[in-house]
C-alpha cells in the first residue's frame, strides 16, 4: 500500500521531467553543442576538410570567373576563385565525443570528427557585430578521423549505390533525438543511422534497406578499421575506426599588423567585412564607394557638406551615426571603435590610396 | 496600471463613439516589443499561426519556437518545436504539429509525430533549385492557397564566390555580373503544386525577400533596389513573366546556349525594356530601402482603416509603406505611402502576419548579419496592435485622365481645394547594371486644377500629364482635415504605367 502509493507520484514527476526535458535553443553561443542525450542538428553551408572530388559526384563544379565591375557593367582585370564548402549538407554533434556530416546530396555520411563541433563564427557573427565574414562557412573545431572517398562504400546485392543514380534525399527521423536519415538510390529506401562508436576516433553506422536485399560494405581507405555485421538480411552494421587525420581550432582571428600600410588597410576591409557594402570602384552597394572619397566633399543626410579628410573618416569608422551620408541608412553600419590605432591607420591610408580615379 | 485599465475602459470607448475627428496615428496604433528568451538571438525569418492560435517563429540559426502570445509582449512561453533549418526565411502551419518551412538548400515537413511538442519526422518537399554556396542565395514562400507554396529564389551577390562543388548545374555565364545566377533559378519564383511537382513560376528577381496571394488569388511580391532595380519594385506575378534581374534568364526554358543575358541586355536597354514586366509601383530610395514580405490589411476592419490595401516592410528602414493598387486598362498600378514610421519600430522590418483575430500584425525583423544597430534593434518582434481610430490622409489615390482623385480618411478643409495645398513632380527611373537608380527626366507638374467631388474627395489635374513616369505628390502644411488636423505622412509616390482616356 505505502509503495504504491509513493510509487505514484514518482511515475508523474519521472513521466514530467521526460515529456519537458526539451532541448536547449541554439543562442549566441558560436560554438553550438549537443550531448549524447540530446544530439544537435545543425543545417548550414558546411567546411570541406580537403574531401576527394571523387565525393562529390553528384554536385557540379564552381569555375574561377573573372573579376566585374558593377560600375562598369564589365569584367576588370583579376579573377574570383571560387571557395570550399558544402552547400547542402547537414551536421551533427553528440558533444565532445562525435561530429559527423550527412550530406544530402550524395547521400552518405562525408567525415567525422570529435572533440568538438563548428565555430559558427564566420556565418553567424559576433553579438555586438553582426557582420559575417568573406569567407562565412563556419570552422571545425576537434580531431578529424573519417573522411569519405570514391563511390558510396554503400553496397546493394553487391553493386555501389553510386551506380543507381542520383541520390534522392527523403529526410529523416528523429529516433529518441539522433537522426535516421532516409535516401533513396533507384528502387531502394535506404536508412542510415550513425551512433557514437566504444572506441575514440570511430562510429557505428547502421543501415537498412526496404525492398529487402543484401547490404555489405566496401573499405574506402586502408587506413580505415571496418567491422560489419548482417544482424538480419536486409540491415548492416558498420563500425569504422579511423586514426586521427588532422585537428582544428575553430576561427583564428585576425592577422597582427605591425606597420600601418594601405597594403594592411586592404586586408583589414576585406577582414572586417567593409567590402560587403562599400566599394572601391566607385559602384554603389549598401554604404558609401570609398573610391574618390578621401579629400571629398560629402553631403550628408541634413544637406550639409562635410570634407572627407582623416578625422571624418576615423569618426565614421569609429561612430558610423554621427554623419550619414545623403542617401544611406543609420543605423546600417556598425560601430568599429576598439580597432588599434594601427589598424585604423592603414583602413584610412588604404581610403586615400583610392582618392584619385585610376 | 490602474490609470492606464481606466484610459482602457473608459477614454478608448468615448473616442470610439464620439469620432467627430481623425485620430493621430500614435493614438491609432500601439507598437510593443516582444521578448524571447535570454541570449537567444531574435533573428526572425518566418512567423505563422496554427488553427489553435499558437504562434510558430522560424529563427536564423536554425530553431522554430512555438508560443502561445499574450496581452503580455513580455511573457511569450517560448517552446523548441523544430531545430535544424539552413536559414528558414518562410513558414506555414497547415496543422497543429506540422509545418512547412522554406530553408535555403530545400522545403521541408516537420511533424510532431508523437505529440510531445518536438518535431520528430522531417521530409523534404522539394530541392529542385541550386545551391551555388554564395551566402546571399535566401529564399522566401506563401501558400498558394490550394495546399501548394510559391517560393522565391534569391541570387547570389559578386561580393562572394560560389563554392567549388556546387548543387545542382552551374553555368559560368549565370554566374557572371553583381547580384548572379550561377545554379539553377536562382532569381526566380517557383511554384510548389500541392502534388509535389515544382515548376518554374517567373524570372527576373534579384531578391525577393517576400511574397503573397491576396483575397482575390493575385500574387505579389516585393524585390529589392539595387543591381537591374533602379527602385524598390512592388510587381503583380504572372506566370512566364521577365521581371528584369536579368542572369536568371540563363534558366528559362528556350534560352539560347551560350548567350550572355548580362551583356546583351546591358547593350541594349531599349530590348530589355520591351522584354520585361515592370512593377504595378516603383517605390523609390527616399520612402523605403529593401522591400520584404508584404499582408493584405484585412477588409474587416479588425486593425482599423485602409482594408483590403497591402502593407510592405522595409528591411532598412523605421518604417512600413502602405500600397493603394488598382487597375487601369486590365493591368495593376498604384501608389506608395508610408503606413507607419519611427513610433519605436525597429530597422530590419523583414516578415510581417497578423493574429488569427487580425486585431495584432506581428513584426518579424532580422537583419541577416547585415550589421548591428547601435540601438541593437535590427533583430527582433514587434507587434502593433490598432487602438481605434484613423490617421488623416489619403485613403485612396486614384489616377484620371488628367491628374489624381485624393480620397481622405476625413472632411478636408478649404485650403484642400487650392492648387497650393500639393506640390507634384514626375520622374523616370531606368533599372540597368548598376547598383539602384537615380531619378530621370525630372519634372515639376504643375496642378492646375481642384475639383471637389464631396467632403473629403478632390480631383487635381496636373500639368504635362504622360504616362511611364512616377509621379511624386507632396501635400502643403495648409492642407489638413476640416476639424483642423494635420496630415499624416504627406508624401505619395505614383507610378503612372499607364494614363486612363478621359470616357
Amino acid at each position: 500500500m505505502t509503495s504504491r502509493f509513493l510509487l505514484l507520484p514518482c511515475l508523474l514527476v519521472c513521466g514530467l521531467a521526460t515529456a519537458t526535458a526539451v532541448p536547449p535553443l541554439l543562442t549566441y553561443n558560436n560554438r553550438p553543442a549537443g550531448t549524447a542525450a540530446e544530439p544537435l542538428v545543425l543545417r548550414t553551408y558546411l567546411p570541406d576538410p580537403d574531401l576527394d572530388d571523387s565525393v562529390f559526384a553528384h554536385h557540379d563544379r564552381g569555375s574561377a570567373t573573372p573579376e566585374y565591375s558593377p560600375e562598369k557593367g564589365e569584367d576588370i582585370p583579376g579573377t574570383v576563385v571560387p571557395l570550399k564548402g558544402i552547400p547542402a549538407a547537414i551536421a551533427v554533434n553528440f558533444g565532445p565525443a562525435l561530429s559527423y556530416v550527412f550530406d544530402s546530396t550524395e547521400g552518405r555520411v562525408l567525415y567525422a570528427w570529435q572533440g568538438g563541433f563548428l565555430d559558427m563564427y564566420p556565418y553567424w557573427g559576433d553579438k555586438g557585430l553582426g557582420v559575417r565574414l568573406f569567407d562565412y562557412t563556419p570552422k571545425l573545431v576537434g580531431t578529424l578521423f573519417y573522411k569519405a572517398s570514391g563511390p558510396n562504400p554503400l553496397e546493394i546485392d553487391g553493386r555501389s549505390v553510386s551506380e543507381l543514380g542520383r541520390p534522392d534525399f527523403v529526410g529523416y527521423d528523429l529516433v529518441e533525438r539522433e537522426p535516421v536519415f532516409i535516401v533513396r538510390y533507384g528502387p531502394y529506401t535506404v536508412k542510415t543511422h550513425v551512433r557514437q562508436a566504444a572506441e575514440s576516433l570511430g562510429l557505428q553506422v547502421s543501415f537498412s534497406v526496404e525492398p529487402a536485399a543484401h547490404l555489405s560494405y566496401r573499405s574506402e581507405d586502408a587506413r580505415l578499421k571496418v567491422a560489419q555485421k548482417n544482424a538480419t538480411p536486409a540491415t548492416l552494421d558498420v563500425s569504422l575506426t579511423g586514426a586521427a587525420i588532422a585537428t582544428y581550432n575553430g576561427y583564428e582571428k585576425m592577422v597582427k599588423i605591425t606597420k600601418a600600410s594601405a597594403a594592411a588597410g586592404r586586408d583589414l576591409y576585406q577582414n572586417y567585412s567593409c567590402s560587403v557594402c562599400h566599394s572601391t570602384d566607385g559602384s554603389m552597394g549598401h554604404g558609401p564607394t570609398w573610391a574618390r572619397l578621401y579629400g571629398h566633399e560629402v553631403t550628408l543626410a541634413d544637406d550639409t557638406k562635410v570634407m572627407a579628410d582623416e578625422a571624418y573618416l576615423l569618426e565614421s569608422i569609429k561612430d558610423p551615426n554621427a554623419k550619414i551620408t545623403k542617401g544611406f541608412a543609420p543605423n546600417f553600419m556598425p560601430p568599429y571603435p576598439k580597432l588599434t590605432q594601427v589598424e585604423y591607420d592603414s583602413l584610412i591610408l588604404f581610403i586615400k590610396s583610392i582618392s584619385q580615379p585610376e | 496600471m490602474r490609470i492606464f485599465s481606466f484610459a482602457k475602459n473608459v477614454l478608448l470607448p468615448l473616442a470610439l463613439v464620439v469620432r467627430l475627428a481623425a485620430t493621430p496615428v500614435a493614438q491609432c496604433y500601439k507598437i510593443e516589443d516582444v521578448s524571447f528568451p535570454d541570449n537567444v538571438p531574435a533573428e526572425v525569418g518566418g512567423i505563422a499561426f496554427d488553427a489553435n492560435g499558437k504562434m510558430y517563429v522560424a529563427l536564423r540559426r536554425g530553431d522554430i519556437l512555438t508560443a502561445t502570445k499574450t496581452a503580455d509582449a513580455q511573457a511569450f512561453d517560448w517552446k523548441l518545436f523544430a531545430t535544424g533549418f539552413d536559414n528558414a526565411l518562410g513558414i506555414t502551419v497547415p496543422e497543429p504539429g506540422r509545418i512547412l518551412v522554406v530553408q535555403m538548400p530545400e522545403a521541408t515537413e516537420a511533424t510532431d509525430t508523437d505529440g510531445d511538442g518536438l518535431a520528430d519526422r522531417y521530409r523534404k518537399l522539394t530541392d529542385g533549385w541550386g545551391l551555388s554556396g554564395n551566402y546571399h542565395e535566401v529564399n522566401s514562400m506563401t501558400p498558394d492557397g490550394h495546399g501548394g507554396l510559391y517560393i522565391g529564389l534569391g541570387t547570389a551577390s559578386h561580393r562572394s564566390p560560389t563554392f567549388f562543388h556546387t548543387r545542382g548545374e552551374y553555368s559560368a555565364i549565370g554566374r557572371r555580373g553583381r547580384n548572379y545566377s550561377s545554379v539553377k533559378y536562382r532569381g526566380w519564383t517557383m511554384h510548389l503544386l500541392a502534388n509535389g511537382t515544382l515548376e518554374p513560376f517567373a524570372s527576373g528577381f534579384r531578391v525577393i525577400n517576400g511574397i503573397m496571394v491576396d483575397d482575390q488569388g493575385v500574387i505579389w511580391s516585393s524585390d529589392n533596389q539595387g543591381d537591374w532595380k533602379a527602385t524598390t519594385p512592388f510587381y503583380h506575378l504572372e506566370k512566364g513573366h521577365f521581371y528584369g534581374h536579368v542572369s536568371s534568364r540563363i534558366w528559362e526554358d528556350g534560352w539560347p546556349v551560350g548567350k550572355d543575358p548580362l551583356m546583351f541586355y546591358r547593350h541594349d536597354l531599349d530590348t530589355y525594356n520591351k522584354d520585361r514586366t515592370r512593377a504595378a509601383i516603383e517605390i523609390p530610395h527616399e520612402m523605403i530601402h529593401s522591400g520584404s514580405e508584404p499582408i493584405q490589411l484585412p477588409r474587416t476592419g479588425e486593425f482599423g482603416g485602409f482594408g483590403g490595401q497591402i502593407l510592405l516592410p522595409d528591411d532598412s528602414g523605421r518604417c512600413i509603406a502602405r500600397l493603394m493598387l488598382e487597375q487601369v486598362d486590365g493591368e495593376y498600378q498604384g501608389a506608395a505611402t508610408l503606413f507607419l514610421s519611427g513610433m519605436g519600430l525597429h530597422v530590419s522590418n523583414t516578415r510581417l502576419c497578423f493574429s488569427p483575430d487580425k486585431k495584432t500584425l506581428y513584426i518579424g525583423q532580422t537583419a541577416r548579419g547585415w550589421g548591428m544597430s547601435r540601438e541593437k534593434d535590427t533583430e527582433g518582434m514587434q507587434r502593433i496592435t490598432w487602438l481605434g481610430g484613423t490617421p488623416f490622409t489619403i485613403e485612396k489615390m486614384n489616377i484620371t485622365p488628367a491628374g489624381f482623385r485624393l480620397t481622405f480618411t476625413e472632411p478636408v478643409n478649404d485650403a484642400a481645394r487650392a492648387a497650393a495645398a500639393y506640390a507634384v513632380h514626375s520622374m523616370t527611373y531606368q533599372s540597368r547594371w548598376v547598383y539602384g537608380g537615380e531619378a530621370e527626366n525630372e519634372l515639376d507638374n504643375a496642378v492646375t486644377k481642384v475639383t471637389t467631388i464631396d467632403s473629403r474627395t478632390v480631383e487635381i489635374a496636373v500639368d504635362s500629364f504622360t504616362p511611364g513616369r512616377v509621379y511624386r505628390l507632396r501635400l502643403a502644411d495648409s492642407l489638413k482635415s476640416a476639424a483642423g488636423e494635420a496630415v499624416h505622412q504627406p508624401e505619395f509616390f505614383y507610378t503612372a504605367n499607364r494614363i486612363p482616356r478621359a470616357p
